[in-house]
């Protein structure tokens, strides 16, 4: 196996798009066996830094060294040909084949004779075999990549990854999508890699892993370096100084009360494998959190509560009558919204502008027996502006032009605007930068205070903590416990979450 | 912003707006008799038999879906009405004929209406795709027309039958007329109601269409009802043109009247496109025939010329997206 140490160093590396600077004459130099973690909030210049690195855009001006050499990279193709690999926040393996095809992709080795052109799946086998086994994954190579879960999958993009012998290998996010345990062993992974002299570069949202994971830590602000700094030299308040500069941190407001005028009873909410008489109340303007790991089915019970999702038994209590949810429609009648957890797929068409889907579940309100005027529409989408705080330039422009923690903002508007009384939240803040999320906070806090319940999903733990009134734990399809967050530690509610499944 | 800009930017968002009117500057100077009341009136007149459909397959096309059977549903429905007529007022004597008429219409209209209905139906509750299901029809109403024929023309209709397909009102053609008013209630209906943004939105991204409360299956149903209900009025407008009910008529049609939305510039990915620029499309196919045969090139190189165009307005399309986008 390589054990040479490589390098990875940028010189005054620049891009421009007509009208910004997206990258502002960045040097960094990176030395492999080490962790480096990039971070920067969004629209900081990480992912333009990453697509220069990677080979999937051209820099204005500057220039990228790989083991002290100039490289000139016109493709990603030319990138993983120097070694260049990155993994990207989105998983893209075929389904349908199985782990080892998917390792080996557009590379399966063939057959001597007939032309080559005859695949050799007993050195298919072997070859990911060889490639699992040395990162210390178990797996079936024959398994099928959609029977296995979200953690297995990125562990077979990183085998993937690794299959081209990497130099530098880039992670874009990689545990956005994954559970704390699921998290620890990706780390042990990365751990493993290390040793091999492979540069890492690391680019995260999550704050509190960079202590566990990392050796070195750059900043990004507005396209130019802040700078790099050792992971001992990293304290949480330089840290969040690098990457915002003065910020104020919205703290859990003293105004916020218990509520305790009951608005929604669930009653034996089932669902044949995936969750099991779920019982719960939830009040008048409470924020309720849900915790637990992935697949413990709090995300189906939210969706189930939303009658996105069918269940086979059990009711909810609204206004004193039982009601079996059947559709979203029937249940935004009901005043019960949900944003779901994949909002560039499932909350908003992202074809459409801010205008159109901002109002787009509200028609019946905004329209007069069925018709709409865009200046009708406006009112709407500048209430959700002015109090969501939207950064937005243009209403018509379509809404996948807008940062992660803005479009998130406009899924909330879009359910404001029917004034609803029960908003189901599924990983609200995921993928949007530290400022984003405390105005998030924010929102789910004002909610509250107008009377309006919400129920919040996550995986972050420390985050449910901070803005909710209760929290219920699911492990296995089940409500385990409720706790209120000031009778509990973060410690102690992650090994209540975990129990049974080490 | 500046006039060169301004200028540029117009130019660019209405390319074919500007390439039309081009080409009938053009097409005044080189072909002599294209620029009179009557010739326009006459492309106009050309235009509306399909024009009425290429509004409703733009929704389709739309909210993501296709509806290749409106071809036969042309021939079917000027068939069914021409039966009925038959039937109504001869065989079964249970109506005058103009009473017979008026009721043959409305059956007629309803059945296409349904006949769409069927397709969203299948769509909705058996995730049939509207290709298939379409497709199927498209075959089966073209058997159905020869059925209830018998493969002959059926020629139940009297002398003021033609006013439909070939009346004037105020000296414009009727059909135009009935042309233009569909053309103003779709572009009301996709631009000023409810129903028109969750057809954008539904085809755009039927999940998060659904998980905002939009009864996506009611949204297709609809928009396929529509579309096959202006098939059958086309099929009505045609059978008044040539006065019977000929199974073998509208053949091909489908790809006629897709071909005007796609130049139109709505997206065959669903979620993007315009009335509006279904009505440029169509009346730029309509133009460049009228030139075309005033020119007497052959109807070889017409077709020719027609693909052509189908290509490079899509390229068009796509060219002007990927500016207008970043």
């Amino acid at each position: 196996m390589n054990t040479q140490i490589h390098t990875l160093q940028t010189l005054s590396l620049r891009k421009e798009y007509p009208g910004t600077v997206a990258l502002n004459d960045v040097s960094v130099s990176y030395t492999g066996g080490q962790i480096h973690a990039l971070i920067g909030k969004n629209g900081a210049g990480k992912s333009t830094l990453v697509k220069l690195i990677a080979g999937a855009t051209r820099p204005t001006s500057g220039s990228i060294l790989v083991d002290g050499k100039e490289v000139s990279l016109q493709s990603p193709r030319d990138a993983l040909q120097r070694g260049i690999v990155a993994v990207h926040q989105e998983l893209s393996l075929v389904p349908e084949l199985s782990v080892a095809e998917n390792i080996l992709l557009g590379r399966l080795p063939k057959k001597t004779g007939l032309g080559g052109s005859i695949i050799d799946w007993k050195r298919v086998d072997t070859r990911a075999e060889e490639i699992l086994v040395g990162l210390g994954v178990h797996l079936d190579v024959h398994a099928r990549a959609s029977t296995l879960g979200v953690a297995q999958q990125q562990s077979i993009e990183i085998a993937k990854a690794m299959s081209y012998e990497p130099s530098i290998l880039i992670l874009d996010e990689p545990t956005s999508a994954l559970a704390q345990h699921e998290t620890e062993r990706l780390f042990e992974l990365l751990r493993t890699l290390k040793g091999r002299g492979v540069v890492l570069l690391y680019i995260t949202h999550r704050l509190q892993e960079l202590r566990e994971i990392a050796d070195t830590v750059t900043a990004l602000r507005d396209g130019s370096l802040v700078g790099t700094i050792s992971i001992a030299e990293a304290t949480s308040s330089t840290i969040v100084h690098m990457m915002f500069g003065e910020v104020v941190q919205s703290v859990r407001p003293s105004d916020l009360v218990y509520p305790t005028e009951p608005f929604v009873e669930v009653r034996s909410f089932s669902r044949h494998g995936v969750f099991e008489d779920i019982n719960f109340t939830v009040n008048k303007g409470e924020i309720l959190g849900i915790a637990g790991l992935l697949g413990s089915g709090r995300t189906e019970l939210l969706r189930a509560l939303f009658g996105a999702d069918p269940v086979d038994s059990g009711e909810l209590i609204i206004d004193g009558r039982g009601i079996r949810p059947s559709s979203p429609g029937q249940m935004k009648d009901l005043g019960v919204v949900m944003t779901p957890e994949n909002r560039k797929d499932q909350g908003l068409v992202q074809l459409l502008n801010t205008r159109i889907n901002a109002c787009l579940a509200s028609l019946n309100r905004i329209s007069t027996r069925g018709f709409v005027t865009r200046g009708r529409e406006q009112v709407y989408v500048d209430r959700n502006i002015r109090d969501l705080n939207i950064a937005v330039a243009n209403t018509e422009a379509p809404v996948a032009f807008l940062s992660g923690g803005n479009q998130q903002k406009v899924v909330i508007g879009k359910w404001l605007n029917t004034q609803p009384r029960l908003v189901l939240l599924d990983e609200p803040t995921r993928g949007i930068d530290v400022q984003a999320k405390q105005q998030m906070f924010q929102i789910i806090w004002d909610m509250s205070k107008r009377g309006i319940s919400c129920i919040v999903v996550s995986s972050e733990l420390e985050e449910l903590l901070d803005i909710c009134h209760r929290i219920l734990i699911m492990r296995q399809g089940k409500i385990i416990s409720s706790v209120r967050p000031d009778e509990i530690s973060l410690e102690n509610l992650f090994a209540v979450c975990m129990k049974e499944e080490v | 912003m500046n006039i060169s800009s301004r200028l540029r930017l117009f130019f660019s968002s209405s390319i074919l707006e500007v390439i039309l009117v081009l080409l009938c500057i053009m097409l005044a100077f080189s072909a002599s008799g294209f620029l009179t009341a009557d010739n326009l009136l006459n492309v106009l007149r050309n235009v509306s038999m399909q024009g009425v459909i290429a509004f409703g397959m733009t929704m389709v096309i739309i909210s993501g879906e296709i509806d290749l059977s409106v071809g036969s549903a042309v021939a079917f429905a000027g068939c069914l009405t021409a039966f009925l007529t038959q039937k109504l007022s001869g065989e079964w004597a249970l109506l005058p004929l103009s009473l017979a008429i008026a009721v043959s219409i409305l059956i007629t209209l309803t059945i296409g209406f349904l006949v769409g209905t069927f397709t969203g139906f299948m769509r909705n509750r058996y995730q049939v795709p509207s290709f298939i299901t379409t497709l199927a029809l498209m075959t089966g109403l073209s058997g159905a027309a020869e059925l209830i024929t018998n493969g002959f023309p059926l020629t139940p209709f009297p002398a003021w039958y033609n006013f439909i397909g070939g009346g004037y009102v105020l000296g414009i053609p009727f059909p135009a007329l009935l042309f233009l008013l569909t053309f103003a209630i779709l572009q009301f209906l996709m631009n000023y109601t409810s129903f028109g943004r969750t057809v954008y939105a539904v085809g755009g991204n039927a999940e998060a269409a659904r998980l905002s409360g939009i009864n996506v299956s009611r949204v297709k149903t609809m928009v396929f009802g529509i579309t096959a209900f202006l098939a059958a009025l086309s099929g009505i407008m045609v059978s008044s043109e040539i006065m019977s009910g000929t199974a073998t008529t509208a053949k091909g049609w489908e790809l006629d009247v897709i071909a005007a939305v796609i130049i139109g510039g709505t997206s065959f990915m669903g979620g993007v496109g315009r009335i509006w620029g279904t009505m440029i499309g169509v009346v730029f196919l309509g133009v460049m025939m009228n030139g075309m045969t005033l020119l007497n090139v052959s109807e070889y190189w017409q077709h020719v010329v027609r693909g052509t165009i189908i290509l490079v307005a899509v390229l068009l399309n796509l060219l002007q997206k990927d500016k207008g986008g970043r």
